[in-house]
This record gives structure tokens, C-alpha cells and sequence, in this order.
């Protein structure tokens, strides 16, 4: 059976997660398991790159659970778009777990940590692959109990207090979600995502409720992915986890509600038969009714991540409002992709989301992980206690230029590659709008603006990070502090990746392309479920 | 010669690869490694010297599903860049061997320099947009971290980040202007990114930028661009702002290379949106500047800061004359490139000789130098007689050429159009007045204060002698030079056909009375230096607060105060702030997606509802209210009760006997744990305001009534047919299942795959409860 690698990555992280359960009265074998894991894992999604991507033959493959073949049963799907969001989430997984290691306390690695990261990384890679509505509702709930222990696991009330507001919100999310999801699978009768397309598509069924439910399941998405306004929670949030979970909550997490809506959207309820009127906007697609909802939302978390971070006083602080503000610049092209009047600026709107998304996965983590390398060293990560740390380890300070400067967009690193993409989608979008009335002008115009205006806070908070904390004089923190040399190394490598994606964008766009266009192939979507074609 | 591919790759490379060296090499070869830079400035000049003559251009693919390649182009434009910059890069590093003696962190230092060169030469040869915005972006970070060399001074840090603000700010609008010109190239039929192929077709894209209406804002976008990098009005601060940086930098990229970036930018796209809008945008703000860099250069009372607004002045006229359509524009702008970078770079170098050897760089202190510094002399003199423009020194020749650009325009366009040469001669007279200022450094009287002076060390003087005897070249035999390139650069960036002349005017002319009145007012001026200065002081003073420092400042200001509001007004704590917005945002969009698709509302069938469950969920309703005005925790949580109980009761109403289990079990338990805990709960609050009261009673109205619509709009009608799923479900359970609970078998069978999530959300909430006890006041370290 072709289809059983569909499943493979979920397997290993389940089994990661329960072998360092087991494992956990040895620590070193622990950190061996769960170092040997999560490579396995990478490996696991390498193959299903391979297949689904690369290989001559590549196609989506579906893999149905039990046997129960799709719509009855839980169908995992593996194309393009999962897995490109699978090969982002490894990456940073990998790095995650080798910092993780090196960087938190032994002794609060064997409070569960290790078997709780891969549980999350098992909700994420669920969330990712699966087919079915209930089911993701099911991945998102072990994300967030995950995360939720992650959030308070230093337990001290700060972290207490910023997992309160973490789990409240997130509580409040699913039941939106749950409610949403019923309510689709009440119009539908089905929660199998390619069959609900199906359903959503044929002629002559009144489906209309479904662009109001699915609103329910849009929120929760965006509270995944931090968006304003229900980025609420993610300063202190980030601001408790341990970094390396950071950087899973910036890579994987989030990007698992940026995923979501384009799967939902874009692939299921894209092709919906439907007219939706509002005052103007006319369609007939659920798509036009999101297109205002995720521009809004990306210009309000451009600038409130945007604003926001500028003058936070600690890094961690400061890249977590940065992530807001990133994400908003992942969520503008997609709402310039529901809005396109054609299939190929939506293609590259898709296109410019998932690029960025990368890059900000890729980016964010060199920043989070060499925050935590900064606070290792000197016992803080605020800007007004450090400074000098460039002239100590003239090595870090090059990772950490390496990060900021793709955070800024600077070619060739892979955040120019981002940077470039959602101009391009705006800067189309601009001149399909030229020719159009007043109104599509201006908010074409209006939204380029925005975007300028949030790359412009980015180059002011990035130069004060660098400024705050490598430049200026040595503090005293810094000066009894020492730079770890191995974290450091393992750093650099991972900057290496951020320069390589730049540099040897091909490949890298070449899957890009192929997700995006699985995003909006509603037809081969659910082909390779096995529901396709009546 | 044929062009190669490889001469200019590694013309551009060897620098980058250089640079990477630079950490590892420093320790082993100490400050002597200046004089390697200096090799592998000579090494990329003499490669591209091979080039000379030369035209056309080369690539290697890079992303060839974007149609991006390694683009590189030589022609008469490109290669003059290219040469100036790696020839005055041979000189400055050279130089810089001997200024930067004993500094620390030259390693650093020369590592942004060569990369910096690179960059230079990249931004020169790439006939790739992209390539070029590479390149374009790499000059503006080598730009930050060489102003910010001192990393431990605040202005250098402010500074630095200013210029990076600035440039890079400016490099947003250059890539969205280049993404403009690559949608018009595409609707052409042109490979998106291909500026030679662009440049070629200048034409046919011209036509697509106008039909997709992309024309203006292109160009609009393309200048703004080109005036952050090369310092024009309103954005030139930078400018002054970056000679914190050592004076080897302020020489090389501040006032020869990095800032021509701009220039000749528009140099390169001229051919391409040359026309009205053109030199009314271009040729007006290049004017503007020349104008207000003069001014601002005479008010200097620091010979760097008189060099750096003397420099946005020298751009401003490049700018200007590329503004101009006719072939006077094309030469002016070409010629004068190269004769600033010869008189600039000199004069910066001098600059830093006087630095390094009078410990100062104020004006006033300053004088009669040319007892002490004899040979720098001579190389000032020459300089600022070729920057004031005075006959028979380089820069006449090519003020002269701008001049006529000027009239010819404004004999074609009258009326205002004649306010070009007005202007052009105003800025011209401060020229020559702020030129023979610096030159009376070493002319004046000797001021008291001014402490015995070095005789400067020859690494530091044969640089800019070097540059002095360029200067003498050209000034003597302008035509060589012209020849040579000049003539070739120029009609790269020509509309038409170009011949430059050089040489003292004979015949009395427009262009010829607008230079005698320059240089005769500039003399007869000079002697009231002090006065004018005075009244331009205060000038200043009285339009301090339209600065663009100033608005930059403020700018700055506003972003901080806006960012505080959001930590403080948004993100502030309170999670009672924050679910509001989460539930109103979804009812909001709920609401909006039933309005837009106009679903209409089914009404409750209220006559075919029971009695019993009727009463049951009204109590259900009071004990919700109850719940939510409780007094004390106690009555709450035994009224929250109440109203689980209800729900239990209404699933068994509804025959859902497992449902009602379930629940019933939930409901006993959260009211054991609740009572249990309630303890450990403070008893009181604090007050709560009846103004939020209310608004969240509302809030919690629309909830429930949009949740309740939801309910009624999804919910199957009555009577309808079970779905394909659930009939499944049904036929299937005993058979395939082998369970006589359809809900039974759906959980551990058809789908099992949510009860393993299930079961691992149970496991995780175990250990959550475990992480909690554990950690429990540990904090990050033990």
C-alpha cells in the first residue's frame, strides 16, 4: 500500500512520544530517544516529500484509517500543501529538540518534557495530514493541552498567568470551533473534508448556512495563528514557554491555523455554490466573504505586532509582537488570494503565504533560539541589561545578523524570498486593480501601504535587537556570562539553512508552487481521497 | 575582446570571497591586510579594465523557474561605475592601512569594505532586477555596519540606524517599483527580471506600463528609491549623519561609491521613463537638492559635515541632469559622476589627513595649512577648484554641460521651465562659496588655538595625489578621458545620439554667462562668508522644525508612544478585554455570513416542542442567570450545577441515554472538584462596574442568540432522511464493526482515530497535573 508513508510521521511522533515516556528514568536515554525521534521524524517527512513532491510520479497519496474507506472513515491525506507545511514543522523540530537538550536544566527535562514535545509535535502533524473536520478538531485539542502545559511549565505566576490567559482563550476557541463543526456537519453530512467539498459543490443543495458557520472555525484558526484582534495571548505566552517550544509555537503552531484556513477555504469551501452579497462584494464563492475578513486581519496584526515590538524592553518580547506582525504579512497575500479575480494571482497569493511562512518559521526560530542562547549566557534577555555581546563571540553576533537581516528581508536570505513574494501578490494585485473603480484602487493601494509601513517597523525593531544587544557597551551581565559554543554551532547551521533557502531558492519554490497549487486543486484533492468523481 | 562572464563574475565575486576570509585572516596577518583589499580592488579594476569597449551582456541561470539569472552587463555606463569604484577602492584601502593603525575590530571592518565593494560592482554589472536589488540591499547593510563602526557610541548607533532606516526604507519602494516594471515587461513579453532585455525593449514596456496604469506609480516609487540612496531632498540627513563613520568609509562609500548607487540607478532606468513626468520629478528634485546641499554645506562648521552636504549638493546636480531629456543631461550626469568621485574622494581623504593630524575637524579652528601640509595642499586646491567648477578644472567641464541641459530646457518649455537655470546658478554660486572655504583652510590666516600640526605620514598623502593626478587628467585633457568612456557611458544612458564637448567655451552663450556669473558672484561673495552664514543660521533657526531631522525624530517618536498604546491599551492583561473581542469578532462574522448569503431564519417549531422540555431548559435559563449574578462562589457553583443537571435531563428527553450518563457523571465531578478548590479562591473579586455589567450582558446576549441561530439554520428538518454517513454507520455496526452500539463502534472503530487523540489529550491533561506539582515555583532554574 502506497498510502501507508501518509501516516508515517504521525506514527513516529506517537511512538517518540511514549518511548520517552518510558524512557524517562534515564535521562541520557531519554535525550537519545527523543533526539533520534524527532530525526526519524525529519526523515519520515523527507520520504513523504519525496513521494508526493519530487519523485516523477509525485501525487497526493490519502491513507484511510482502518480501513474505513473515506467519507465513512478518518482519511490522512498527504499532498503537497501538508506536506510542505510537515517539511517546515521537521525542520524547526529537529533544532527544537538538540537545543531543548543542551538548553533547558537537566532536571526540568525529566519532568515530562520530552514525551510533551512530542505530543505536540504529534498534534501538529495530525492537524497537518488529516482529512476529516472532527479529526482536526481532535489534533488541535492535543496541541493545545500541549502547548498549555508548556505555556505554565516554570510555573512560576507569571508563567501560571499567561497560561490562564492561554487555556481561556483557547477553551473559548474550541467551543467555536465544536459549534462550527457541527453546524457543517449538520448542512453537510459529512466530515470528511473532500467530501464536504463535494457536497458544498453540487448543485441545487441549499449549503448557504455554511458561510456563516464556517466563521466559527475561521476564529479558532486565527487564534492559532495569533492574528488580530486574538493575538491576545501570544506576548506572554511566548514570553513563558521554554524558547525551544517557542520556536515550535512560531514554526508549527501557528502555521497550523495559517494551514487550516487555506485547506478549509481554499480547497474545500473555495468551490462552494454559493452567492454571497454584502455591501461591495458580490461572488459566488465563500472565498469572496474571507477576502475583507483576512485583509483586515493582516493590516490589524501588521500593525499591532508591527507597533507593538518596537520598543519592548527583552528579545523574547519583542519577536513575539514581531510574530504577530510577520504573520499579518502571511495573511494579507491569502486574503489577495480570495479577493483575485483570477486563478493565477490567487495561485500567487497562496504562493507568496506559504513563502513566507517558511521563512518565518526558518527566521524566527535562529531569533528565538539565539535569544535563548543570549539568556543562557547572561541570565536575561532585556535590552536595557545587555550590550556588547558582539565584541565576546563575534561567531553569534554573525548567526544573529543572519537572522535579522532575513527577519528585514534582505536578499539573497530566505526572508527576501518572503518579503518578495507578498509585495508581488500586492503589487499584482495593484495593477489588476488599476483599471477597476475607485474603491479596488484604493484598498490595493491602502494595503501596499500597510505592507510598506510594517516592513519599515521591522527594519526599526530588528536594528534595535542588534543594537540593544550585540553593539553597545558590555554590560555586566554579558561580562560574566559565556557564550555557549556548542549552541552557538548548532545556531549557525541553522542559519546556513536560512542563507541556503535563499540562495538555492529553486527547489524551494519549485515545492512551494506545487503546495499552492494544491491548495486551490480542490479536484485532485479529493481524487486522492477516493471520493472524487461521484 | 569579447565580453566574458567570468572576468565580471569574479571582478564582483573576489571581494565576497575575500570578505568571508577577513575573520580568519586578520589575526594571522594583522593590520597589513588593508593591503589585500587593495590587491583584490586591483585585481576586480583590472578585470574590468580588460572590459573596456566592451558591450553586451552575459548570464548564468539562478532561479530559472522565476526567469532570475546572474545576470551581467558591460557597457560604457556600467563599466565607468565599476571602474571608479574599484580604482578608488585600491586607494582607500590603501589609505585606510594607514589611518586605521591601531583601531580595534578591523577584521570587521574590512570585511564590510570589501563586501561593501562587491556590492558596489554587483549593483554596476547587474542587468538582472533582482540581482540588482541584491546588490542595491548588500550596499545598504555594508553602509550599517560601517557607520556603526564605533558599536559603543550612541550617535554612531543612531546613525547607523538612521541610514539603514533610510536606505533600506527606500529599497522597499525600489523592489515594489521593480515588481511594477516586471508585470509591464511580462505583458511585453519579456522575461520579468531581464533589465537588459528592458532596457532594450525600452519601448514596448513602456507602452505595457502605461496601458496597466503603472507608469507614474513605477516611477514615482523607482526615484523615491534613488533619492534615499543617493541623499536628495527631503531625505539626505543620513548623509551628514553617516561621517561618524571613519573617514576611509566617509571617502568610499559615503561620497565616490555608495551614494551614486542612486544615480546611477536613474542613469539606468532613464532610457526607459525618460519624457515629461521624468524631468519634471527627476530634474526638479535633483535641482532642489543641489540647492538646499549648497546652503547646508556653507552652514557646516565641520569639514566632514561641509563634505557630506557638499556631496548631497554634487548628487543632486547628477540627479538633475539625468532629469534633463536632452544629450546635454545624458553628458553632464556621466561627466560629473566620475569627476566627484575624483575631487570627493580626495577631498574626504584630505579631510581625514587634517583630521589625523590638527586633532580637529572644525572650520574655525582651522587654518593656513598649507605651511604644515604642503603637498595636501596642492591636492586641495586642485580639488576645490574642479568642485567650485572654475575654468580650466574638471568640474567646469561637466557644470558647464548641466548648465546648457538647464537652458536648453528652459528655452523649449519657458515660463517656470526657467527656473531651472535660475536655480542651477544660485546653488552653483554657494558652490564656489563653501569650496573656497575648505580651500582657505590651507590659504587662510592661522587661527591661535591651533596646536603644532604633523607633517603627514606619505601612506595617508599618495592616495589622494593619486586621485589629484586623475583630476589633472581630465582637467587638461578632458577628451582622453572622454574618449576613453565617458563618451560610451553616456549614450548608454542617452535617448539620442551624444558627443561631448570639453574645453573653454570661445563664443559667448546662455550656459557661458550663467558660469561668469557663478564664479564672479562666488568671489565677490566669498568675503561676507561669515555674514551669509549668519543669515542662513537663522534661516534655519526659524525653520528648525520642518527639518527633515526633525520629522525623522518626531516620526520616531510618534512609532515609540504608538507602541507603548498598544502594550497598554491592547494587550493589557485582562482576559476579560480579551475574550470579548474573541466572541464579538466571531458573532460579528457568523452574523456576516448569514446576512451576505441571505439565509433566512427558520422559526423554533415551538408547537411541536414537549412541555417537559420546555420547562426543563427554562430552568436550564434561570440557573444560568443565576450562575452568571451569584454572590458568593458556593451559590454559584451549585446553581452551575442546576443548570447541568437540566442539560443531562433534557438528553434523556431527547433519548440520548449515554449522553445524559456522561454528562451526568461531568457534572458530579466538576462539582466536587469545583467545592473542593473553592477554598484556595479568594471570596471576593472586587467591584464590579455597571457599565461593563451591561455590555458584557449584552455580549452575552448576541452569543447565544447567534449560537442559537446557528443551531436553528443547521439543524436537519424534520422527517428528513438520514445521511449516506449514518446509514453507514447503521448497516455497518454489527456486520463490519461487530459492536450493537452504532455509537460504541464509531468511537473504537470507524473512528478510532479520534479516540487515540483523545486518549492522548487524557494522557497529556495526567501529566499536565504531574508538570504542575513538579515545577510548582521552580522557575527556569532550579
Amino acid at each position: 500500500m502506497t498510502g501507508t508513508i501518509a501516516i508515517a510521521p504521525v506514527v513516529v511522533a506517537l511512538v517518540a512520544g511514549t518511548t520517552t515516556l518510558l524512557a524517562r528514568r534515564w535521562p541520557r536515554l531519554q535525550q537519545t530517544v527523543s533526539i533520534g525521534s524527532a530525526l526519524a521524524y525529519a526523515y519520515s517527512v523527507a520520504l513523504l516529500v519525496r513521494t508526493v513532491v519530487f519523485a516523477p510520479d509525485g501525487a497526493a497519496i490519502a491513507y484511510q484509517l482502518g480501513g474505513w474507506h473515506a467519507p465513512f472513515g478518518i482519511t490522512l491525506v498527504a499532498d503537497a500543501l501538508a506536506v510542505f507545511m510537515l517539511a517546515m514543522t521537521a525542520i524547526v523540530a529537529v533544532y527544537a529538540v538538540i537545543f531543548s537538550v543542551r538548553f533547558i536544566e537537566a532536571a526540568n527535562q525529566r519532568v515530562y518534557y520530552h514525551p510533551l514535545f512530542h505530543f505536540l509535535l504529534l498534534g501538529v502533524t495530525g492537524a497537518f495530514l488529516t482529512g476529516d473536520l472532527f479529526n482536526l478538531f481532535v489534533w488541535f485539542e492535543v496541541m493545545l493541552m500541549a502547548s498549555y502545559v508548556f505555556v505554565s511549565f516554570y510555573g512560576n505566576s507569571e508563567h501560571t498567568a499567561a497560561a490562564v490567559r492561554y487555556v481561556v482563550l483557547n477553551v473559548v476557541g474550541s467551543a467555536l470551533m465544536l459549534l462550527g463543526i457541527g453546524g457543517l456537519y449538520a448542512t453537510t453530512g459529512t466530515l470528511n473534508m473532500a467530501d464536504m467539498a463535494q457536497q458544498l459543490a453540487q448543485p441545487g443543495v441549499d449549503i448557504r448556512p455554511v458561510v456563516g458557520l464556517s466563521a466559527f472555525v475561521f476564529v479558532t484558526f486565527a487564534l492559532k495563528a495569533g492574528l488580530a484582534p486574538f493575538q491576545f495571548w501570544v506576548p506572554s505566552a511566548y514570553r513563558s514557554a521554554p524558547i525551544p517550544i517557542v520556536a515550535i509555537f512560531v514554526g508549527a503552531t501557528k502555521k497550523v491555523g495559517i494551514y487550516a484556513i487555506i485547506r478549509l477555504y481554499f480547497t474545500v469551501f473555495g468551490t462552494a455554490n454559493v452567492t454571497v452579497a454584502a455591501p461591495g462584494i458580490t461572488g459566488r464563492s465563500p472565498l469572496v466573504l474571507l477576502a475583507p475578513v483576512l485583509l483586515t486581519v493582516g493590516v490589524l496584526s501588521v500593525l499591532v505586532g508591527g507597533f507593538g515590538a518596537v520598543t519592548r524592553d527583552s528579545l523574547d518580547g519583542l519577536f513575539a509582537y514581531s510574530s504577530i506582525g510577520q504573520l499579518g504579512f502571511v495573511v494579507i497575500p491569502l486574503g489577495i488570494a480570495a479577493a483575485a479575480p483570477s486563478e493565477s494571482l490567487r495561485q500567487s497569493g497562496i504562493l507568496a503565504a506559504l513563502v513566507f511562512a517558511l521563512h518565518h518559521a526558518l527566521t524566527k526560530s535562529v531569533l528565538f533560539f539565539s535569544t535563548g542562547v543570549i539568556r543562557d549566557a547572561t541570565g536575561t534577555t532585556r535590552l536595557s541589561e545587555l550590550g556588547g555581546i558582539g565584541k565576546r563571540s563575534p561567531a553569534f553576533a554573525g548567526v544573529f545578523l543572519v537572522g535579522g537581516l532575513s527577519l528585514i528581508g534582505i536578499p539573497p536570505l530566505a526572508g527576501f524570498f518572503g518579503k518578495l513574494f507578498v509585495f508581488n501578490a500586492a503589487a499584482r494585485q495593484f495593477a489588476a486593480a488599476t483599471s477597476g473603480d475607485i474603491a479596488a484602487t484604493g484598498s490595493a493601494l491602502a494595503i501596499l501601504l500597510v505592507l510598506l509601513l510594517g516592513a519599515v517597523l521591522t527594519v526599526l525593531y530588528s536594528t534595535r535587537a542588534w543594537m540593544g544587544s550585540v553593539w553597545g557597551h558590555e554590560t555586566e551581565a554579558v561580562a560574566m556570562g559565556t557564550i555557549d559554543r556548542v549552541e552557538v554551532t548548532v545556531l549557525a547551521t541553522l542559519a546556513v539553512v536560512v542563507v541556503v533557502v535563499g540562495v538555492g531558492f529553486e527547489p524551494v519554490y519549485h515545492f512551494a508552487d506545487a503546495a499552492a497549487r494544491a491548495a486551490i486543486d480542490t479536484e485532485a484533492y479529493t481524487e486522492a481521497v477516493g471520493v472524487g468523481g461521484g | 575582446m569579447d565580453l566574458g562572464f567570468w572576468p565580471l563574475a569574479i571582478a564582483i565575486g573576489l571581494p565576497f570571497v575575500a570578505a568571508a576570509g577577513m575573520p580568519r585572516l586578520y589575526p594571522l596577518v594583522g593590520e597589513r591586510i588593508g593591503y589585500l583589499g587593495a590587491a583584490v580592488a586591483a585585481v576586480s579594476f583590472g578585470l574590468l579594465g580588460t572590459q573596456i569597449g566592451t558591450e553586451g551582456s552575459v548570464s548564468r541561470p539562478w532561479i530559472p523557474s522565476l526567469d532570475v539569472a546572474v545576470r551581467l552587463h558591460a557597457d560604457g555606463l556600467a563599466l565607468l561605475f565599476a571602474l571608479l569604484a574599484s580604482g578608488i577602492g585600491i586607494l582607500i584601502f590603501a589609505y585606510a592601512t594607514s589611518y586605521m593603525h591601531g583601531k580595534p575590530d578591523l577584521g570587521r571592518f574590512y570585511m564590510a569594505l570589501l563586501a561593501f565593494m562587491g556590492s558596489v560592482l554587483g549593483v554596476a554589472l547587474a542587468a538582472d532586477l533582482l540581482l540588482l536589488f541584491l546588490f542595491w540591499e548588500l550596499t545598504s547593510v555594508c553602509s550599517f555596519v560601517l557607520i556603526g563602526y564605533h558599536t559603543e557610541d550612541a550617535e554612531s548607533q543612531y546613525s547607523a540606524r538612521m541610514a539603514m532606516v533610510i536606505t533600506v526604507g527606500g529599497g522597499l519602494c525600489l523592489l515594489v517599483g521593480i515588481l511594477f516594471v516586471a508585470i509591464a515587461a511580462e505583458t511585453a513579453g519579456i522575461g520579468a527580471f531581464d533589465l537588459a532585455a528592458i532596457l532594450e525593449r525600452n519601448d514596448a514596456v513602456r507602452v505595457a506600463l502605461e496601458e496597466t496604469g503603472l507608469f507614474t506609480p513605477a516611477l514615482v516609487l523607482l526615484v523615491i528609491a534613488a533619492a534615499a540612496k543617493s541623499a536628495q531632498v527631503p531625505l539626505y540627513f543620513w548623509l551628514p549623519r553617516a561621517m561618524v563613520a571613519p573617514t576611509p568609509v566617509s571617502a568610499f562609500l559615503h561620497s565616490a561609491t555608495m551614494v551614486k548607487v542612486g544615480v546611477y540607478a536613474l542613469g539606468r532606468v532613464r532610457p526607459l521613463f525618460h519624457g515629461t513626468e521624468w524631468t519634471s520629478l527627476v530634474a526638479t528634485l535633483g535641482i532642489a537638492t543641489m540647492a538646499v546641499g549648497a546652503l547646508l554645506a556653507v552652514l557646516a562648521r565641520d569639514i566632514k559635515e561641509l563634505l557630506a552636504y557638499s556631496t548631497a549638493s554634487h548628487l543632486g546636480l547628477m540627479v538633475a541632469a539625468f532629469g534633463f531629456r536632452s544629450r546635454y543631461g545624458a553628458e553632464a550626469g556621466v561627466f560629473h559622476l566620475l569627476n566627484h568621485a575624483l575631487f570627493k574622494a580626495a577631498l574626504f581623504l584630505v579631510a581625514g589627513v587634517i583630521a589625523h593630524e590638527a586633532g580637529t575637524r572644525h572650520i574655525d579652528e582651522l587654518g593656513g595649512l598649507r605651511h604644515d601640509l604642503p603637498v595636501t595642499a596642492v591636492i586641495t586646491a586642485l580639488a576645490t577648484l574642479s568642485m567650485a567648477g572654475i575654468p580650466p578644472f574638471s568640474g567646469f567641464y561637466s557644470k558647464e554641460i548641466l548648465f546648457e541641459a538647464t537652458w536648453e530646457t528652459a528655452q523649449t518649455g519657458g515660463g517656470v521651465a526657467w527656473l531651472y537655470p535660475a536655480a542651477a546658478v544660485f546653488a552653483s554660486v554657494f558652490t564656489v562659496l563653501y569650496s573656497l572655504r575648505f580651500l582657505w583652510l590651507f590659504f587662510g590666516d592661522r587661527p591661535d588655538g591651533l596646536g603644532s600640526i604633523h607633517r603627514a605620514p606619505g601612506a595617508l598623502v599618495v592616495p589622494p595625489a593619486v586621485l589629484a593626478g586623475a583630476l589633472l587628467l581630465v582637467s587638461v585633457r578632458p577628451s582622453a578621458v572622454i574618449d576613453l568612456i565617458v563618451n560610451d557611458a553616456a549614450r548608454a544612458t542617452a535617448v539620442g545620439v551624444v558627443d561631448i564637448h570639453a574645453g573653454i567655451p570661445r563664443h559667448v552663450s546662455g550656459p557661458v554667462v550663467m558660469s561668469v556669473i557663478t564664479v564672479s558672484a562666488g568671489f565677490a561673495c566669498f568675503p561676507f562668508y561669515t555674514e551669509i552664514r549668519g543669515i542662513l543660521e537663522g534661516v534655519s533657526t526659524a525653520t528648525a522644525r520642518v527639518h527633515p531631522t526633525t520629522v525623522y525624530r518626531s516620526t520616531l517618536g510618534t512609532v515609540d508612544r504608538t507602541s507603548r498604546l498598544v502594550r497598554s491599551r491592547v494587550q493589557n492583561g485582562l482576559i476579560r478585554t480579551y475574550v470579548w473581542w474573541l466572541l464579538l469578532s466571531a458573532c460579528a462574522l457568523t452574523a456576516a455570513g448569514y446576512a451576505s448569503t441571505a439565509v433566512g431564519i427558520p422559526a423554533p417549531a415551538m408547537a411541536e416542542t414537549p412541555v417537559a422540555v420546555v420547562l426543563v431548559l427554562s430552568v436550564a435559563v434561570v440557573a444560568a442567570i443565576a450562575v452568571a449574578s451569584a454572590e458568593s462562589h458556593v451559590t454559584g457553583v451549585l446553581t452551575l450545577g442546576i443548570l447541568g443537571f437540566m442539560i443531562a435531563i433534557f438528553y434523556i428527553l431527547g433519548s440520548g441515554a449515554d449522553l445524559a450518563l456522561t454528562q451526568l457523571v461531568v457534572e458530579t465531578l466538576l462539582l466536587l472538584i469545583f467545592l473542593l478548590v473553592l477554598e484556595e479562591i479568594p471570596e471576593f473579586y472586587g467591584e464590579l462596574k455597571r457599565g461593563r455589567a451591561l455590555r458584557d450582558a449584552a455580549l452575552s446576549v448576541v452569543v447565544g442568540t447567534t449560537a442559537f441561530v446557528s443551531v436553528l439554520l443547521a439543524a436537519p428538518e424534520r422527517g428528513a432522511d438520514p445521511t449516506p454517513t449514518a446509514v453507514f454507520y447503521v448497516t455497518n455496526a454489527v456486520p463490519e464493526g461487530g459492536g450493537a452500539n452504532v455509537v460504541n463502534v464509531i468511537l473504537t472503530d470507524f473512528r478510532a482515530f479520534d479516540t487515540l487523540g483523545e486518549s492522548i489529550v487524557v494522557i497529556i491533561a495526567a501529566l499536565s497535573v504531574l508538570v504542575l506539582l513538579t515545577m510548582r515555583d521552580r522557575g527556569e532554574t532550579q
